[in-house]
């Protein structure tokens, strides 16, 4: 090997030698004549190197086979044509049920704060027939509940396929790209837009009235 | 300042049935021309042409939200003194902080009830 080595390089110098006179005319010939050595130079080399890039190729190749394999057990175009669509079209008809319902119980509600209360016996039936109203109106509880179940079971479903590729395919955890902010969540920040809190997250209204009571002073304890 | 049921008050908020529960409150607590807007926007159009006597307004709203009418109100000559209570979701304390540096008069949670509602304007009129 080492020999053959030599060999090569000797080739290359006896070409150089052979053209040293030629005073920077290189023809396209030349360029080529000088490949050919060059090449030839590595031939040995790629030889013995061969069977490690094979096996690495190989290697590769099933790990991009098992990837294309985790992938489909993710399901991606399932989750985007249909769980994840089916999942806005049940919010989105939550958010109509809850609307519809709040509705109806507000309008009999102004009904029976404008009744007129002069004729009792009128005004009792209309106040009875507004608050049966109001029962039926609530019953969308119970198929907002139903519908808000589905949401949580897809919500489960990508959680699962998620969490799993991300197992498989061993990401760690400190991976993640850096995402760069969006013009909306650069208006959430500027403008301070949260949105709602849960319970014990936010302040509560005894707090903020503590904090505006004693203005500045209450304020400037938050930063002590 | 004193409390003045005529007074006309502006209730600003993107949620219609907000509005309609904030116009039934205080129509409860006696107030009889109240004026609405859908976002900041809207209402500081509406405050250029009538003066308000009391402007209830919402945070989250687009394009102009509550916090940014309110910073325009008090930076405005003509409208700075506008009593403002902010009625908002937002419950987070630099919320609080930051409306309360931008000059608002006194600060809601959603939800809220009446209570609470006729409380806090009692109290910017006693201010």
């Amino acid at each position: 090997m080492a020999n053959m080595k030599q060999e090569n390089v000797a080739r290359v110098i006896d070409f150089l030698e052979q053209n040293k006179e030629r005073d920077g005319e290189v023809s396209l010939t030349d360029v080529m004549h000088l490949a050919e050595v060059m090449s030839g130079s590595m031939h040995d080399f790629l030889s013995t190197v061969q069977p490690t890039v094979t096996d690495e190729l190989r290697a590769i190749g099933k790990e991009i086979a098992r990837m294309k394999s985790e992938i489909s057990q993710l399901r991606a175009n399932d989750m985007t044509g249909n769980k994840i669509p089916d999942a806005g079209r049940e919010l989105d008809a939550i958010v109509e049920a809850t609307e519809d319902a709040t509705n109806t119980i507000m309008e009999a509600a102004e009904e029976i704060m404008g009744a007129d209360t002069s004729d009792p016996e009128a005004y009792q039936e209309l106040v009875s027939n507004k608050m049966i109203g109001i029962f039926e109106a609530c019953t969308f509880q119970d198929i907002t509940g139903q519908r808000i179940s589905k949401v949580v079971t897809t919500l489960n479903y990508i959680d699962e396929r998620v969490s799993s590729f991300i197992e498989h395919l061993r990401i760690p955890g400190d991976l993640d790209a850096e995402v760069e902010e969006t013009d909306e969540e650069r208006r959430k920040r500027e403008l301070i837009l949260h949105g709602p809190q849960h319970d014990g997250e936010g302040v509560s209204q005894d707090d903020i009235d503590s904090m505006l009571m004693d203005a500045q002073a209450d304020i400037d304890k938050l930063f002590d | 300042m004193a409390l003045d049921l005529q007074m006309p008050v502006l209730v600003v908020d993107d949620y219609k049935t907000m509005i309609r529960i904030i116009r039934n409150l205080l129509k409860q607590l006696g107030f009889e021309d109240i004026d609405d807007a859908a976002d900041g926007t809207e209402a500081l159009e509406k405050m250029k042409q009538r003066r308000y006597g009391l402007v209830i307004s919402d945070w989250n709203m687009e394009p102009m939200t509550g916090y940014e009418l309110l910073k325009q109100v008090r930076s405005d000559s003509g409208l700075s003194k506008t009593p403002f209570i902010m009625v908002t979701a937002e419950s987070k304390t630099e919320n609080v902080i930051a409306a309360k540096k931008a000059g608002v008069n006194n600060y809601i949670v959603k939800p809220f009830n009446a209570q609470t509602l006729k409380g806090k304007i009692e109290a910017v009129f006693s201010e």
